[in-house]
Order: structure tokens, then C-alpha cells, then sequence
């Protein structure tokens, strides 16, 4: 299956050559678990997709608030996240201090944290009776704050990376010619460097946009009545109100503009594809006493947003008590831990036979290649709310559930993957070639080594995200199949602090979970980096 | 008597664009056995993607390739018995020195064991011997290249094909390698081709320089 082999000119062509119908399993898998799903939604939502049936759904007050809220919470992470983000990316990528490679592997943190855990940690910090309101007596229960600083705690680090990149690929010759040709360090910025970030950044925005705009599990937690998203309204009139064509509506609605904000950023980063610069600026030991304040201030600024809500988790977890630790082992709690481990572990199989093929199948079309990015596009709610209009006999069912999960991870594993083969040199396969190796040996011995570090990078991300899946839990599961994500999200809803402690204890448990996936994500980049120095021999004498 | 032949190779290069350029128009070259050859020419002139028509990675529109009087049409990479250098040097980044120069000798079918067992010894010869264990990276850009030539060598190919091996190199330095790459292929009695834009490397290392221009040969010497 692996005769036919590409040795071609362009970089990265190792996989093989003719492997069209490795596409057929995942092309399959999303005709099934995405393009139907969607045609069923559009059908349930055709009374109300006629133009007197969305002029209505436009006079309610309600509703109309829903999506405007929506759009306005989402821009205004954007905003915030690039005010914030790019001036920390600065610190990060200019300055030489201690602790700023451990300040960047923490930045990873965030994208493996399950949005529910999350969640509690922001309200551990800022809810009713949280560590910091309580302090400052604030009440930020009933406000937009809550949703808006849980936002950021995923996008903020998620720009910050992105701008540290951006930063990274800055030409220091580009730079040093600005400078040389009258610029000031601050014209040189803004002509050379900032034009250089820019699609970068733009990229960023728009998958920050994408995230809070489809997000569940924070509205559903932090927004409460009047700041809950448009997911979770689709949520409330498909499971609590049964109200199935507005529901479908709203659904293709979703689908429609953030298919619209993919497209932009697929634009935008297509514009990334080109090779980066390897003469990058130099980073600089902060030199007096305001370099140091911006040093502070930026980590400071980042364990605020993006660590404070996890510590706070682990100290009020630890200040529990032991009646409270006892739910670790109470009826509901174990099996909700098999049945996350055993779901996750599953997801993460079919995830990787899935990325993989979609990942060889995509080596030379660009469709197949966007294609990946579906599950990204549309999202967890809209996905099973269509999932459960489609198969209602399959609504309960285990391969379903599996399913919906190996859809939202395996793309991580088709990206990690496929832009490996692409960073592989074209080179290292043809001189395999002309040092005896056939095809199927250039694959074992060259390609394989190679690739594993970004497969494992992705299976965990993959694992990270199986972990910590809610939405498509809450409309696909049966009550005995209660996860750690949905056993939270109960606690949640009962009362008594008890419930509100249990809930803590549960998503500490939940984020060592997701941390065992983050320390293998971290492992792969120091093996991956092996590609880098070769690639641009050094010009160090013998 | 000519031990690599090229008779009529054409080869027109498409990019992603569609735009096309001509890389080779009917081009010939004899180059005799134990000989070097050099074939100059500026970048995108379709230098390297001749070495790879030649090594047997991409194939010619029209014309063909002979060696030893064989025609290679049907002869894939792994079978000609070539070695083929690039500027990069193209070290495996996932295997350490060693097994980089014992890759070759493992695809030729011998135990891993003696496999490593020749590379040490070539190794040494090359003066990298305290250097076997390291990876790749951590070598400076004299040792990679170094290296990268031992793995060629160490096969015993029966032709060299060199694409501007010393250009990632700085002046001292390519100068110095230059002369020491010209001692080991002559004392292996290798032919070999080397293309290169730089003609001064050119004339120090080979008996026979040819110009690729517009997709023709054009002897130089």
C-alpha cells in the first residue's frame, strides 16, 4: 500500500504518491459526521429559514440580543487579547530573562485545560465567595466580566504564542537596514516589523474570534442568563424548550459565519506558508529599570489571566476538607472517571487512524487539506445537535459518541501531522534514495522518525480535547455514561457549597488529567527541533 | 571511453503557477570514468535539477541517461548506485553521526552491527571519529559536511554527484574543504560531477567545466 512514493521536488514530498483514496475513510467519516448532519439541520430549520420565519426570529428582542451579544462578547476578547497579547509577545520575544522558556511551555497550558475546568477556576477566583472577590468585595456574578476574563484565559496565550512567532521571524538584517537608512526604533517597528506580524496576527484574531464566537461551555457556565452565547440558547431550545427548528436556524446561522471567518483565516494563512527567516533578532537582558517593570508587569499579567484561575483550583480544592475529597470515590464518581478515561482512550484511536490518512491524503490538494479544518468550523453543539436529528436511533449510542468526540480531535492530528511532512526537507528522501533505500524504506527509516514527535503532539492535543468534551457529552450521552466534564456540570447545578466544593475537587481532577497530556505535548518540540539546525547548515568553521 | 552519457535530455520545470521555464533543451554530456566534471551556471539555470535526473529522482521529459552503456531509464535511485551531495548536506537530523554514515551500508543489506563498525572507520579517517555518537546538529557546518561525505563515500558509489557542497560554507573554510574533498575523490578514484555557480571552485576541483546556459551545454574548458 506503500509502494508508490514521491521524491519530488517540492519540500516534503515523502509520503506516498498516489494516496488519493487514503482520503476516502476521512472524506467519509465527515460526509457522515458533518456535511449530513448539517443538510439534516437545514431541512428541520426550513420553516424558519423563510424570509417571514427569520423576520421573526429578527423582532425578538431576545433572541436579536442573543447574537449581538454574541458577536460583541467575541470582538471584545479579540480586542482585549490583542491589547494585552502583543505587548506580552514583545517581552517574551525580545528579552532574555529567567524563566522565560518555562513562561512560554506554561503558555501551552491553556490549550489542553478543559473549558469547564476553566470555568471553575474562574469562579474559584471571581465567583460568589471566590478567593479574589471575596478579598476585594466584589460581586461580578450577573456580569459580562465573568465570560470575558474566561475568554481571554484561552485566547490571551493563544495570541501571545502567535505574536512571539510573528516576532521570531522578524529579519534582523530588515530591522538593522531600517535602522541604517534613518529609522528610529519605533519607525522601524511600525514599517518593518509590524508588516512582518501583521498576517499573524490577524490569524490569531480570527481564531479567537472562532472560539469565543462557537464557545459552550464558558457561556453556558459563566454567562449566565443574560450573557449566555447563541450555543447555548441553540442548547436550551433544542434540550430544555424542544423548539427544534429555531434551534436549527440559529444552528446554520453559526455555521454560516464562522464557515465565513475560517475562510479569512485559511486566506491569511496561506500568506504564512512562505519560509521564515533564520537571521531572527536577537534577544537582550532587559537593561534599567523600565525594561524590568515591562518584564514584571507582562508575567504578572499572565499569571493573572492565565494562571491565577488554575491555582485557584488547586488551593481550593486542597483547603476542601476531607469530606469533600471522599467525592473521588462516590458511585457517581468512578464510573464518571472510567468513562472518561475509556471514551477518551477511543476517541483518541479512531482520531489518529482518521489523521493520519486525512494527513497523507492531503499532501498535494489543498481541498483535502481544508477540509481538515471542518470540525473546527462548525461547532461541538451545532455538530450534535445535527448528530441527533440525523441518527435518533443512534442518539444514545457508544460508536456515535465515540464518533462526535474522534471528529473534534482528529484534526489535531491531521494539522500536527500533515505540516510535518510539509517541514520535512525534500532533500533527506532523495539522498535515502541514492543511498540504497527504496520507498517503502525511505518511509520507515526517514519519514517515520521524523514525523513521530508531531503525531505524539498531536494524539495528545487529540487526548486533551477528548478529556475535556462537554457539549456534544450533554446531547449525545445516557445518564450511566456521565463523564467528569457532565458529573461537574451536575454538582454545578445542585445546591449547596458542598456541591460547588465537589465540583472543584472533581475538576482538579479533571486538569491532572489534561496536565499528563500538556507534559506530553512539551516532551515533542525537543525532539522536533532536530529538523531545524540541519536544514540551514551552519556556517561555523571545523 | 565515457562512463556517464546524457543524450538529448530535455526537461522543463512547471511551477505551481504554471509558469514554465527550460531547464534543459537537448542537452548532451559524455564524462569519462575517474574524471571530475564541473558544470557551472547561475541559480534556477536547472544545475541541481539535472544531478537529480542523473541520481534518478526526477525524470527526463525526453532524452536519455546512460552509465557504463546502460540505459538508467528504468533504473530507480536506489539501484544506480550513486551518491548524491547537497548544500544542505541533508543529514538525517533523527540519526546521530554514526548511524548516518552507516545508513547507506544498512541499505546495502549489512548488519547494523558491521554496518557501524565500517562508519567508525571512515569516521576516523575523516578525523570525526570522537564525533560518532553526537547528533548531527550539534556539529559546525565544516563537520556536517564532512560527514555528509563520508556517507557518500563510504558505498563506494560508482559516480559522485555533488550539488553545490560548499556554499553554505564561508570562504576559509570552503577553500579548505574544497582541497580536501579533491584529495579523497581522487584518491577513491570516483568520477563525479559537481555543479556550483562559483567557477574558481570549479577549476580547482575539476579537469572538465562545462556552462549550463539556456538549457545547453557550453564546454569551458
Amino acid at each position: 500500500m506503500l509502494r508508490r512514493f514521491s521524491v519530488g521536488n517540492a519540500p516534503g514530498h515523502f509520503g506516498p504518491a498516489r494516496a488519493w483514496w487514503w482520503g476516502v475513510l476521512p472524506l467519509g467519516f465527515l460526509l457522515l459526521m458533518v456535511v449530513a448532519p448539517l443538510a439534516r439541520l437545514a431541512v428541520e430549520a426550513l420553516p424558519d429559514l423563510q424570509w417571514a420565519g427569520i423576520s421573526a426570529m429578527w423582532q425578538d428582542d431576545y433572541l436579536r440580543w442573543r447574537v449581538w451579544w454574541t458577536v460583541l462578547q467575541a470582538t471584545l476578547t479579540c480586542v482585549a487579547a490583542l491589547a494585552l497579547g502583543l505587548p506580552l509577545a514583545w517581552v517574551l520575544a525580545r528579552f532574555e530573562f529567567p524563566g522565560r522558556v518555562l513562561a512560554l511551555r506554561l503558555l501551552m497550558l491553556p490549550f489542553v485545560v478543559p473549558t469547564l475546568v476553566a470555568a471553575i477556576g474562574v469562579l474559584a477566583l471571581w465567583g460568589p465567595r471566590g478567593m479574589l472577590s471575596a478579598w476585594w468585595g466584589l460581586d461580578l456574578q450577573g456580569t459580562p466580566w465573568l465570560l470575558l476574563y474566561g475568554n481571554l484565559f484561552f485566547n490571551l496565550c493563544l495570541v501571545v504564542r502567535a505574536g512571539v512567532e510573528a516576532l521570531e521571524q522578524v529579519s534582523a538584517a530588515r530591522v538593522a537596514a531600517a535602522r541604517s537608512l534613518g529609522a528610529t526604533p519605533w519607525r522601524a517597528f511600525w514599517r518593518v516589523q509590524w508588516p512582518a506580524i501583521l498576517p499573524w496576527l490577524v490569524s490569531a484574531t480570527c481564531l479567537v474570534f472562532l472560539y469565543c464566537f462557537s464557545g459552550f461551555g464558558l457561556a453556558l457556565i459563566l454567562g449566565g442568563q443574560r450573557y449566555a452565547t447563541v450555543e447555548v440558547e441553540i442548547y436550551t431550545l433544542v434540550a430544555h424548550e424542544l423548539r427544534l427548528a429555531p434551534a436549527g436556524a440559529l444552528a446554520l446561522g453559526m455555521a454560516l459565519l464562522t464557515g465565513a471567518v475560517a475562510v479569512l483565516y485559511a486566506f491569511v494563512e496561506r500568506r504564512l506558508a512562505t519560509p521564515g527567516r533564520a537571521d531572527g533578532v536577537a534577544r537582550r537582558r532587559p537593561t534599567g529599570a523600565w525594561q524590568w517593570c515591562a518584564v514584571v508587569a507582562g508575567l504578572a499579567s499572565l499569571f493573572l489571566l492565565c494562571g491565577a484561575p488554575l491555582l485557584a483550583i488547586v488551593v481550593r480544592a486542597a483547603t476542601a476538607g476531607e469530606q469533600v475529597w471522599a467525592v473521588l470515590l462516590d458511585d457517581e464518581t468512578l464510573p464518571a472517571v472510567w468513562n472518561t478515561l475509556r471514551f477518551s482512550a477511543l476517541a483518541v484511536l479512531l482520531a489518529t487512524l482518521l489523521g493520519v490518512a486525512h494527513a497523507f491524503a492531503a499532501r498535494r490538494s489543498v481541498w483535502l487539506r481544508a477540509a481538515a479544518f471542518l470540525p473546527f468550523v462548525v461547532s461541538p453543539v451545532t455538530v450534535a445537535f445535527g448528530l441527533l436529528l440525523l441518527y435518533p436511533r443512534w442518539s444514545a449510542s457508544l460508536p456515535l459518541l465515540i464518533g462526535a468526540y474522534a471528529l473534534l480531535a482528529y484534526p489535531f492530528v491531521a494539522n500536527a501531522l500533515g505540516a510535518a511532512l510539509d517541514h520535512q526537507p525534500a532533500h533527506l528522501a532523495q539522498v535515502a534514495r541514492t543511498l540504497g533505500a527504496t520507498p517503502r524504506r525511505v518511509f520507515w527509516r526517514v519519514t517515520v522518525p521524523l514525523v513521530l514527535p508531531a503525531l505524539r503532539r498531536g494524539m495528545a492535543f487529540a487526548a486533551a480535547t477528548a478529556l475535556g468534551e462537554f457539549a456534544v457529552t450533554l446531547f449525545l450521552s445516557r445518564p450511566e455514561w456521565a463523564t467528569l466534564t457532565t458529573l461537574i456540570y451536575q454538582r454545578l447545578g445542585r445546591p449547596g457549597g458542598a456541591n460547588r466544593d465537589a465540583a472543584l475537587v472533581l475538576a482538579a481532577l479533571l486538569m491532572l488529567l489534561a496536565l499528563l497530556a500538556f507534559v506530553l505535548i512539551e516532551q515533542a518540540p525537543r525532539r522536533a527541533r532536530v529538523l531545524a539546525p540541519v536544514r540551514g547548515a551552519t556556517n561555523v568553521p571545523a | 571511453m565515457s562512463l556517464l552519457e546524457l543524450r538529448g535530455v530535455c526537461k522543463t520545470y512547471v511551477d505551481a503557477q504554471g509558469g514554465q521555464a527550460l531547464l534543459a533543451d537537448g542537452l548532451d554530456l559524455l564524462v569519462p570514468g575517474g574524471r571530475i566534471v564541473a558544470i557551472l551556471g547561475p541559480s534556477g539555470s536547472g544545475k541541481s535539477t539535472l544531478l537529480k535526473m542523473v541520481a534518478g529522482l526526477e525524470p527526463p521529459d525526453a532524452g536519455a541517461i546512460y552509465f557504463a552503456g546502460q540505459d538508467l531509464a528504468a533504473v530507480p535511485p536506489e539501484r544506480r548506485g550513486f551518491a548524491l551531495m547537497f548544500q544542505d548536506f541533508a543529514l538525517f537530523p533523527h540519526l546521530d553521526v554514526v548511524d548516518n554514515v552507516a545508513f547507506g551500508l544498512v541499505e546495502q543489506g549489512l548488519r547494523r552491527a558491521v554496518a557501524r563498525e565500517r562508519a567508525l572507520q571512515m569516521l576516523a579517517v575523516f578525523g570525526l571519529h570522537s564525533h560518532a555518537r553526537q547528533k548531527v546538529w550539534r556539529l559546525s557546518g565544516g563537520e556536517q559536511q564532512r560527514v555528509a561525505l563520508a556517507r557518500a563515500l563510504i558505498t563506494q558509489p560508482r559516480l559522485l554527484l555533488l550539488d553545490e557542497p560548499f556554499s553554505a560554507l564561508d570562504a576559509e573554510l570552503r577553500t579548505r574543504l574544497r582541497d580536501e574533498f579533491s584529495q579523497r575523490i581522487a584518491a577513491a578514484a570516483i568520477t563525479t560531477v559537481l555543479v556550483t555557480h562559483d567557477e574558481a571552485e570549479a577549476r580547482a576541483m575539476a579537469q572538465q567545466g562545462f556552462r549550463l546556459l539556456q538549457g545547453r551545454l557550453l564546454p569551458l574548458w
